[in-house]
């Protein structure tokens, strides 16, 4: 029996009078990646964003590692292991490398004359979880982001999520707006979060790129969970594009 | 560089700009404005501008010397009270602009109206006396001294401590990438758990407070409170700041990049005087520069876009 991680247990969340999550349960185990689908407006980011803490829950639970939390905003979700990285990276392009990995949560260097940032480190880090998620230039970790490309910059978050130790990584469409080779970047550092000992949760428009890389695919349709334990290796893209739309496979 | 270029040209035209009589001089005033230029750097590279800075220059004194020359305070508790003000002028700022959301433009021109305002009405009008007091907070803030034939006054020295402290801050602290997050992309700097509103409202009291102490620190040196004092600061401060090269938008600004700006408008005010160009066409060349220094920083930032 694998280890659960996260449950979110019968989410609902009203919009005025829309339902937008009805009774939506989810889990995620240990090491597993779990790819969630459904077509636009099915759920998927209003469910990502409660687990998140960017938006509160109308009702339902959250537990990890069994245990009931609350997550009131993102903060509370980062201190409890859960990462988003969201399609626009929510990095800051005028900081350095270095300085948007550390953000909100700065090594400091004593004297502490008025938190005196400890840079050395900082640069150091960034050095090194720069190669680990494959960035094979040389980029110095003091370079701003708005020097980077659109995968580099995925790569960035991705590389904050692993060194904070999130044993939970959501990416939220990490692979839009990216070229090819990029793409297959971010596949391999998702495969690579697994090894390392991270969860995922991965969303994304294109079947073919969650088919590579995923364990299990969630599907939602119209705010309610219709599928939760599709295996990518005994089923086809086709099967779970009908499961997506609620449309028998045309002929 | 410009800076250099320029107190070279004004060097050449008349001998007067090198005179000792003529730097003590530049040195007096620039430290007042240079203050505000200092808190409003950081307010600006957080993403918000404060357009009250004048008016507080204007009435902390005011209140100070008012609280005085009435014998309802000595003038160490006029000082505090007229900083406390300053606190709740940034504070009011900073709540408007960060929980009522409203452009902080709008809301320190409001402030700009009504602490002038206030100033007016509670001096008719009228300068306060200074020159009754003599006290060591004086000698403190302004206490002035001469290296040869060069008169320096202590605020020229408060002016370079605040720059290197606020300077360190900026650069190296945690406070200091917090702040240059929040200016440049909000959002993802409060998903991060950046406390975005603490940072901003800490910045308005900051510059208010600066702005206070500047107008208590002119006051002193020219030996009168006006209530009128300080008007139109406002603009030439963010002019100084912006010259510097902090982006008006946020997210990127230097302490030592404003503190040339403050220099070049500063030299070029008196350079243009001394070498004969009548005072009133000052506004010209302060005008000329920014739209020039504008122009090129849409350049350098277009031919680094086109590298990537």
């Amino acid at each position: 029996m694998p280890e659960e991680l996260v449950r979110m247990d019968r989410i609902n969340k009203f919009f005025g009078r829309v339902q937008a999550l009805n009774d939506v349960t989810l889990s995620v185990n240990r090491n597993e990646i779990v790819g969630l689908l459904g077509d636009n407006g099915a759920g998927k980011s209003t469910l990502i964003k409660i687990l998140s803490g960017a938006l509160p829950a109308d009702s339902g639970d959250i537990f990890v590692h069994g245990n009931r939390v609350k997550i009131r905003n993102t903060t509370d979700a980062m201190a409890l292991g859960i990462e988003t990285i969201y399609q626009d990276s929510a990095l800051i392009s005028q900081l350095s490398i270095a300085r948007n990995l550390f953000l909100g949560r700065e090594p400091l260097k004593s004297p502490r004359f008025f938190d005196r940032l400890d840079q050395d480190t900082m640069n150091e880090v960034a050095r090194k979880l720069l190669k680990q998620v494959g960035i094979k230039k040389e980029i110095p970790p003091t370079t701003p982001i708005s020097a980077l490309s659109g995968g580099e910059r995925q790569a960035v978050a991705i590389a904050r999520a692993m060194h904070f130790e999130s044993e939970l990584i959501i990416l939220d469409e990490p692979t839009n707006n990216l070229g090819v080779e990029e793409t297959q970047g971010v596949l391999r550092f998702v495969r690579g979060a697994r090894d390392s000992g991270h969860s995922c949760i991965l969303i994304a428009h294109n079947i073919y790129h969650v088919f590579q890389v995923v364990d299990r695919i969630i599907v939602l349709r119209r705010g309610k969970t219709v599928a939760d334990d599709i295996d990518p290796k005994r089923t086809t893209i086709e099967a779970v594009e009908s499961i997506i739309t609620g449309m028998p496979i045309s002929a | 560089m410009l800076l250099v270029v320029e107190i070279a040209a004004f060097s050449l035209r008349s001998p007067a700009f090198l005179s000792a009589g003529n730097i003590s001089n530049l040195l007096a005033f620039t430290p007042e404005l240079g203050m505000i230029t200092l808190g409003m750097t950081l307010l600006m590279t957080a993403g918000e501008f404060d357009l009250s800075v004048g008016s507080v220059f204007g009435f902390a004194p005011i209140i100070m010397w008012t609280l005085y020359n009435t014998h309802i305070a000595p003038l160490e508790v006029g000082f505090v009270v007229a900083l406390l003000f300053a606190v709740i002028v940034g504070l009011a700022n900073g709540w408007f602009v960060t929980y009522l959301k409203i452009p902080s433009f709008l809301v320190t021109l409001g402030m700009l109206l009504v602490v002038r305002g206030i100033a007016l009405y509670v001096t008719d009008g009228f300068p306060q006396r200074t020159w009754t007091a003599d006290a060591p907070l004086m000698k403190i803030v302004v206490g002035e001294f001469a290296i040869g034939d060069l008169y320096i006054y202590a605020s020229l020295l408060w002016f370079i401590l605040f720059a290197i402290i606020l300077g360190y801050v900026l650069t190296e602290s945690k406070a200091g990438n917090w702040i240059q997050a929040a200016g440049g992309n909000p959002e993802a700097a409060r998903a991060r758990g950046v406390r975005v509103t603490y940072t901003k409202i800490a910045l308005f009291i900051l510059t208010a407070v600066l702005s206070a102490y500047a107008g208590i620190t002119s006051s002193i040196r020219v030996s009168a409170a006006n209530p009128n004092s300080g008007t139109g600061y406002e603009l030439e401060v963010i002019a100084m700041v912006v010259i510097g090269g902090t982006a008006l938008t946020g997210g990127r600004g230097t302490i030592i990049g404003t503190v040339i700006g403050v220099l070049i408008l500063r030299t070029m005010r008196n350079g243009i005087v001394l070498i004969g160009v009548p005072g009133l066409a000052y506004n010209i060349f302060v005008g000329g520069i920014i739209l020039a220094m504008m122009a090129l920083h849409s350049w350098l930032e277009r031919r680094h876009h086109a590298g990537t």
